[in-house]
């Protein structure tokens, strides 16, 4: 099934909505085309799908109809339509004959109703990964291990003394009152242990309901579509101070203008737009949206999306041109928006196969707690470091998705010393790849893989390692 | 004659009731605290049987097992091995290590007799 498919009639309706909610908030059309700078016999010729609307024109009508970007251009409408297609086919519900191919119809009828299904997918989610983290912490956890043995250890001792007691009548007075005492003592060595497990576990009950604070990190993100316009408008007037051509100084010193001028725009992002709650969360975000500030210092969005094109989206070609590295050329890609414009994902995995970073991409369901499934490219980058990979994954949901995938060197170097890589990848969907140069043709292979064993219902994997949840 | 049991377990109080139960079963017992202990004891002079707890101080009782099988003169040294319940690791690591038998704890005295008991009798066939 195409996934998009249902939606892509969207985009041609464009001109509809604008003039629908236009009307609804009582505006006319020559003061919607006095607000974002165009003539009205234009802005009409928009409204009835007679010129096209794209980029910045469209975040400023967007704006100026008081309507977030993605309720307008219907991304929010595709993505629900992504998560409902996911759950059509969770293997779990397989038996129950879900109709896959009316989830436009679905959200057309019962819009209510399908948001009500995709968050109850959304929690279901989140609470098997609190699920697989508790019982990570059981299996693996150093402190119960112990106590469970030390337990152990007074119970048969107390088991043993006690037998002896009942089972030999003829014991002597003094070695009888030996036996007992030993029951006695372990008894209360016993209670102790028994007292710091339960108090141990009260502990961990009272832990943050909130996962972890890369989680909440992800869902600022997310929130945002991976894009900070507050940061991109303060950004781009520090550009001309990057004078070192040179990619090092270069990054380094878009780091240190970024934390100077950009701080307060990025405290005021964490503090008060966006929903952080632990400290932890904070700092993490603030190294994020720093980081961020840097890759909009060294790329400014407009240049940065007409030369992404040009390159055909080349994460080589574009590092190159920007005298800057792979990874922010990545980082920035996930931050481009706007209709018309191939949407990216990124994953950085660690030579453990932890994914350490992720900004997902809708319709891409990845575990974050367990490992996702062997078979990503993001897995063999690491046999050939610095070789840009190209996978063309296709998922047992019938989604296909291009990885681009690139081990670099990480830390310190020298000879005799260790060499350890992290590989970046770059996720996007095959229609998307089709305007990049990774664009497969018709005879690259397809490789048949799944988001994680838990999740993936071919059963016929030679890699499975795990069965899938549904059993 | 009687047979000799050396007890390598470091909990004082199983130490004591698994001499009186060896000792009631007409074994003579030699007990020591820490494994290197029980290595050089079980080496200098082999008992009958080899009761051996994993968590011991100095040496755990792998590490005493695996040095045991290296040794021609200990290769077929009856061993019980004692592990914790629940721990299916321990059991898979005693049995690689060589064990004749484990028990898990906590164990019923009758079943640690009856095991040093057949490990006894296998020496003597």
């Amino acid at each position: 099934m195409n996934r998009k498919g249902d939606f892509q009639t969207d985009v041609s309706i464009l001109g509809a909505r604008i003039r629908q909610r236009r009307r609804e908030i009582g505006v006319t059309q020559s003061e919607l085309a006095r607000r974002i700078g165009i003539s009205a016999s234009y802005l009409n010729l928009i409204e009835w799908n007679k010129r096209r609307i794209a980029g910045t024109l469209l975040r400023e009508t967007a704006e100026a109809l008081d309507l977030p970007l993605d309720e307008l251009d219907g991304s929010s409408e595709r993505r629900l339509a992504e998560t409902l297609a996911e759950v059509a086919h969770f293997p779990a519900l397989g038996a129950l004959g879900i109709e896959d191919k009316r989830i436009g119809e679905l959200i057309g009828r019962f819009p209510g109703w399908a948001r009500g299904v995709a968050a109850l997918a959304r929690s279901e989610r989140a609470a098997l990964a609190r699920a697989n983290i508790l019982s990570d912490r059981l299996s693996n956890d150093p402190f119960l291990g112990e106590t469970v043995h030390r337990m152990l250890t007074r119970i048969a001792a107390i088991r043993s003394a006690a037998e002896i007691v009942t089972e030999y009548a003829d014991l002597p007075a003094d070695r009888r009152d030996r036996f007992n005492r030993i029951i006695h003592e372990e008894s209360a060595a016993l209670s102790e242990v028994g007292e710091a497990l339960a108090s141990y576990l009260d502990k961990a009950e009272e832990a943050d309901p909130v996962l972890t604070p890369i989680d909440e990190v992800e869902a600022v993100f997310e929130a945002r579509g991976n894009r900070f316009a507050e940061i991109e408008a303060a950004a781009g007037a520090l550009t001309p101070q990057l004078t070192d051509p040179h990619p090092i100084p270069r990054r380094a010193k878009a780091d240190a203008l970024a934390e100077e001028k950009l701080g307060e725009v990025i405290d005021d992002v964490i503090m008060n737009r966006s929903r952080i709650a632990t400290a932890a969360a904070r700092a993490r975000a603030r190294r994020a949206l720093v980081d961020y500030a840097a890759g909009a210092i060294l790329m400014p969005m407009d240049t940065f999306a007409t030369r992404s094109a040009e390159l055909g989206y080349d994460i080589e070609a574009l590092a190159a041109s920007f005298s800057t590295d792979v990874e922010a050329v990545c980082h920035r890609l996930t931050a481009l928006a706007g209709e018309g414009l191939p949407r990216f994902g990124y994953f950085r995995a660690n030579a453990a196969g932890t994914i350490i970073e992720m900004i997902g991409l809708e319709g891409l369901a990845v575990p974050r707690y367990a490992a996702a499934c062997p078979l990503w490219v993001l897995y063999r980058a690491q046999q050939s470091p610095e070789a840009v990979l190209r996978q063309r994954a296709l998922f047992p949901s019938g989604a296909r998705f291009v990885f681009v995938a690139r081990a670099r060197l990480a830390g310190p170097i020298g000879f005799g010393k260790p060499r350890h890589y992290l590989t970046d990848m770059l996720v996007m969907t095959e229609d998307d790849a089709a305007r990049t140069v990774y664009a497969p043709d018709p005879s690259t292979f397809v490789e048949e893989v799944g988001p994680s064993c838990r999740l993936c219902p071919r059963r016929a994997c030679g890699h499975r390692v795990e069965d899938p949840l549904s059993e | 004659m009687t047979k000799r049991v050396l007890l390598a377990e470091d909990e004082p109080n199983i130490v004591e009731s698994l001499t009186f139960l060896l000792e009631r079963a007409g074994f003579d017992v030699t007990v020591e605290t820490n494994g290197r202990l029980a290595l050089e004891a079980a080496m200098a002079d082999l008992p009958d049987v080899l009761v051996l707890d994993v968590m011991l101080p100095d040496l755990d009782g792998y590490e005493v097992l695996r040095q045991l099988r290296a040794d021609r003169r200990a290769e077929t040294l009856p061993v019980l091995m004692l592990t914790a319940k629940g721990q299916r690791e321990d059991r898979e690591m005693a049995l690689k290590c060589g064990a004749d038998l484990f028990i898990t704890k906590p164990f019923a005295n009758a079943e640690i007799i009856s095991a040093v008991n057949k490990l006894a009798d296998r020496r003597s066939d």
